[in-house]
C-alpha cells in the first residue's frame, strides 16, 4: 500500500509510472478494474467501459439540454440598466428642491393631486413645516392643501420661534431604489431615464415596497388596489413638459431638469449653493436634491 | 435494454422536458419583460400614456393674449393661471373645440362657489383668499417673499371695509398687482 507521504511523490512521478502492481494514485491508462469482471462480457467490451462510456454521453446530453436551456433567456435581463429607451446615451433626469423659496402655499400639491388622480387622502407629495421653538422644541406640521389662510389654522405666535421653514417632499427616485429590491413581481422599476416607476398592471398591491421605502413616499391607491407614487409625471417629461408640481410652483421652488447636462437650469443651481440628499447613509443615492437643508429634515 | 435506449429515453426526456419548460415561462412570463430592464417595457407606455391636465399658461395664453400684456414686467409672471382661475378642464376641452370648429360656443366660466378648485371648474370670480393663499404672512415663509399681515396692512391703507372679500382689488388687480 501506498502511504499517504508517498502520493505527492508518486503524483509527481506520474509520467515515469509504468503499470505498477500496487494500488496507484496516478491516472495512467492502464487498467485497474478487478480481472474478475472481464468475465461476462469478454476483453473488447467491458462492462465498465461500457458504463464509462454511458456516463459520459449522458452527462454530455444533459450538461448540453442544460446549457440550452438556460443561455438564450438568462443573457436579456443582465443589459437592462445600460439600455436608454433604445438610445446610445440614456437621458436621466433630476430634481431640485430649493427650501430657502418655498412659501408653503399648497399649489403644487393641488396641482400633482388633479394631474394624477390622487384620492383623497393620500398624496404623491406634501409639505413639511418645521418649527424651531426659542425652547428647544422642534415640530413638524404640513401644510394644507389650501394653504394656511384658507385651512383657517391658527398662526403661531412668531416672538416664540427661532426659525421655521418649508420641506417638500416627494420621490427620492433612487439610484438604488429600496423599493424595486422588494418587489416580488418586478413591478416597480427604474425607467432608462432613471425614474421610478409603477407597474400598475403587474402590481398586486402587496405594499412591501410601501414598507421598504426609507422616505415615506408611497402608498397603495384604493382606486386602483396598486402601489402609487410620485412619477415626476412621466407622462409630462416624456412630452418635455415639466411635472405638475413644477410647473404650478410660483417661486421656483421646485426644479427639474436633466443631470446629465452641464447646461441644464438644475446642474447650473446645484453647481452655485451646497446642497443635499435626504438619508443619504442609507445609500440609496436619491437623484431628489435639496438646497437650504437643514440637519434636523430627514 | 442496451445502453443506446436508455441514452435515448434520457435525450426524449430532456427534450420533451424542455419543452414544457420553455412552454410554461412563455405563460408566466408577461409580454414584453425583459426586452429593456427586470420589467414589463410595455409599462413604460401605460405610464406616459396619462392624460394632461395641468395646463400650462402657454395654452391659456392661446386665446387670451391680451392678459399676457397686462402680466409683463409684473411680479405676477411667475403667477401660473390656474392657481386664480382653476384648471378649467372643461373649458380647455370646449375651447379646443372651437378652434376645430368655430361654431361651437363655450359655455360660460362657472362662478367659483368658493370650494377648492377641482379638474375641471373654471371660476373668474376670486377674493382676497386667493391672494391670501400665498401672501398671508404664516411662519416659515422665507423673508425674501412678500408677505402681508392683512389687518396692519388694511388697516394702513385705510381700508373702509375690512371684512369685504374684495378689498384687496380696489387697489390691486391680479394680472399686474402694483405695489
Amino acid at each position: 500500500m501506498v502511504e499517504p507521504s508517498d502520493e505527492l511523490k508518486i503524483s509527481k512521478d506520474r509520467s515515469e509510472c509504468d503499470g505498477c502492481d500496487t494500488q496507484c494514485a496516478c491516472n495512467a491508462t492502464h487498467d485497474l478494474s478487478p480481472p474478475d469482471t472481464n468475465l461476462t462480457t469478454g476483453p473488447e467490451i467491458s462492462n465498465d467501459a461500457d458504463r464509462r462510456n454511458f456516463l459520459k454521453q449522458a452527462t454530455t446530453i444533459t450538461l448540453g439540454a442544460l446549457s440550452l436551456t438556460v443561455l438564450p433567456w438568462s443573457r436579456d435581463n443582465d443589459d437592462g440598466k445600460n439600455v436608454g429607451g433604445g438610445s446610445a446615451t440614456p437621458i436621466v433626469y433630476g430634481f431640485l428642491v430649493d427650501t430657502e423659496k418655498c412659501i408653503g402655499a399648497g399649489k403644487c400639491l393641488t396641482a400633482c393631486r388633479v394631474e394624477n388622480d390622487v384620492p383623497e387622502g393620500y398624496s404623491r407629495t406634501w409639505v413639511e413645516r418645521y418649527i424651531h421653538y426659542k425652547d428647544g422644541r422642534v415640530e413638524v406640521d404640513r401644510v394644507p392643501e389650501s394653504g394656511y389662510h384658507a385651512a383657517g389654522l391658527v398662526d403661531i405666535d412668531s416672538e416664540l420661534i427661532d426659525r421655521s421653514y418649508f420641506v417638500p417632499k416627494l420621490c427620492n427616485h433612487c439610484e438604488d431604489a429600496p423599493c424595486n429590491q422588494v418587489c416580488p413581481v418586478h413591478a416597480s422599476f427604474t425607467s432608462p431615464e432613471g425614474v421610478e416607476l409603477i407597474d400598475t398592471d403587474s402590481c398586486i398591491g402587496c405594499a412591501y415596497c410601501v414598507q421598504a421605502c426609507p422616505y415615506g413616499v408611497r402608498f397603495v391607491n384604493p382606486n386602483t388596489n396598486s402601489a402609487d407614487k410620485c412619477t415626476w409625471c412621466y407622462h409630462r417629461i416624456t412630452q418635455n413638459e415639466k411635472p405638475a408640481c413644477v410647473e404650478a410652483c410660483p417661486v421656483d421652488a421646485r426644479v427639474f431638469g436633466r443631470l446629465d447636462d452641464p447646461e441644464s437650469e438644475l446642474n447650473r443651481r446645484l453647481a452655485k449653493v451646497p446642497h443635499h440628499v435626504l438619508r443619504e447613509h442609507l445609500g440609496t443615492h436619491p437623484k431628489l436634491h435639496y438646497i437650504g437643508l437643514s440637519g434636523e429634515v430627514n | 435494454m442496451s445502453a443506446t435506449r436508455h441514452l435515448q429515453i434520457l435525450a426524449l426526456l430532456l427534450l420533451l422536458g424542455g419543452g414544457a419548460a420553455l412552454q410554461l415561462r412563455n405563460m408566466l412570463v408577461p409580454a414584453t419583460f425583459g426586452e429593456i430592464g427586470t420589467y414589463r417595457a410595455a409599462a413604460l407606455g401605460t405610464n406616459a400614456a396619462h392624460p394632461l391636465t395641468f395646463p400650462s399658461d402657454a395654452r391659456c395664453l392661446k386665446c387670451h393674449e391680451d392678459v399676457q400684456e397686462e402680466r409683463v414686467e409684473s411680479l405676477h409672471t411667475v403667477v401660473r393661471c390656474v392657481h386664480c382661475h382653476g384648471f378649467g378642464a372643461e373649458h380647455i376641452t370646449q375651447a379646443t373645440a372651437v378652434e376645430v370648429d368655430s361654431s361651437v360656443t363655450i359655455a360660460s366660466a362657472q362662478d367659483w362657489d368658493h370650494h377648492f378648485p377641482t379638474k375641471v371648474d373654471l371660476f373668474i370670480t376670486y377674493d382676497r383668499a386667493t391672494c391670501l393663499a400665498c401672501h398671508q404672512a404664516t411662519v416659515g415663509m422665507p423673508d425674501s417673499f412678500l408677505q402681508i399681515n392683512v389687518a396692519e396692512h388694511l388697516e394702513d391703507q385705510g381700508a373702509e371695509d375690512v371684512e369685504d372679500v374684495n378689498v384687496c382689488f380696489e387697489c390691486h388687480t391680479g394680472h399686474s398687482p402694483g405695489l
